[in-house]
């Protein structure tokens, strides 16, 4: 399994298409900085894919006021989380 | 584990340098040895010495020296990346024929070669772009 | 068989930015030289932009800057030679994998991840 990190939004760069078509089915993804924006409702069908696989990062959302404003498939992890899923994937791939 | 941090977003610019500070602070206090972070691209602006950012902001070069002193954490910077952009320590500047330092201690000019070396000796490499 | 099923290479770099528009393209090029003159086995995947980095004859920038097709062309001196190019990007640039400058192979998105899964360390530039 690998992690990758994502960093852009999806409602103004296409990053997340080169995460996406590089995904193997057990990866999983997480958002962070403005890349958290892709876990509104309205923008989180660019990763519905991957539903199931994805996270968005605690403290980011929190700053941008997004915190509760999230789909409800997306899990919400802090920056200890974020080394979780480092430390249980093989490697980490970032896209910015 | 062993961790290495590959750090390529320019401080104030790109919130890059803000997430790996914090990613390197939730690693070392859950216990993992943070080996080194390689700066690259314009991640190489983060050892700049004459960084003055007002007081109410966060002193990223500062954190990072604290970071590496309290950890044992090498701050390595691509010689390459940085001298192109004006980073140069006490020995590159002489060379170069330049009157100032601009590297900040414990920052280190290094080759390319130690980010492949962590790539291949740290069990995890996490990149920050910006 | 295709190179990028060995599960036991060293590095992919991932080449994501055009030449001359920014620096990224050098810089991931110089980083995958200096890991095979350490004597690693390295893979480039050329993906997005990047693979206009291919483009056959490119020229120097608006002030002589040398760009990446020089460096390309001394690949294969540093024994890089699994050299995978994106086909999806490849068919949206209009672009087919025998007119680039270098031997290259395009995969297909189910072989990217793939790709990945075979390199004990991945970089994205």
């Amino acid at each position: 399994m690998l992690l990758h990190v994502v960093n852009r939004s999806p409602a103004n760069s296409r990053v997340y298409e080169q995460a996406l078509s590089a995904m193997g089915p057990d990866d999983v993804l997480l958002l962070i900085e403005d890349g958290v924006q892709g876990a509104l409702p309205q923008l989180v069908r660019y990763y519905a894919k991957i539903e199931g696989r994805l996270f968005a990062l605690r403290e980011d959302l929190e700053a941008r006021g997004l915190l509760g404003r999230c789909a409800e498939s997306v899990q919400v992890v802090d920056v200890d989380g974020f080394v979780t899923l480092t430390e249980e994937a093989e490697r980490t791939v970032s896209w910015y | 584990m062993r961790y290495a941090i590959l750090l390529m977003g320019a401080p104030y610019s790109h919130q890059a340098s803000h997430s790996a500070l914090r990613f390197a602070r939730a690693l070392v206090a859950r216990g993992h040895r943070l080996e080194a972070v390689f700066f690259y691209h314009d991640g190489v602006h983060n050892a700049a010495r004459l960084a003055a950012p007002p007081q109410d902001e966060p002193h990223l070069v500062d954190a990072w020296a604290d970071l590496s002193r309290e950890h044992e954490v090498a701050l390595q910077v691509c010689i390459a990346a940085a001298l192109r952009r004006g980073l140069l320590d006490e020995r590159e500047a002489a060379r170069h024929g330049k009157d100032g330092i601009s590297v900040a201690e414990p920052f280190e000019l290094t080759g390319l070669g130690q980010l492949i070396d962590l790539g291949t000796r740290c069990d995890r490499l996490v990149t920050f772009g910006p | 068989m295709h190179e990028h099923d060995d599960p036991h290479r060293d590095l992919l770099v991932i080449l994501r930015h055009a030449p001359h528009g920014s620096s990224w393209l050098k810089e991931g090029l110089d980083a995958a030289l200096v890991a095979a003159a350490f004597g690693q086995s390295v893979s480039l995947l050329f993906m997005g932009e990047g693979v206009t980095a291919l483009m056959p004859g490119q020229g120097p920038g608006p002030l002589e800057q040398k760009g990446t097709a020089a460096t390309l062309a001394m690949l294969e001196m540093y024994d890089i030679e699994t050299l995978l190019v994106d086909a999806e990007t490849l068919s949206a640039l209009g672009l087919s994998a025998d007119e680039l400058m270098l031997d290259v192979t395009p995969v297909p998105a189910a072989a990217i991840s793939e790709a990945l899964s075979a390199h004990r360390l991945v970089l994205t530039f």
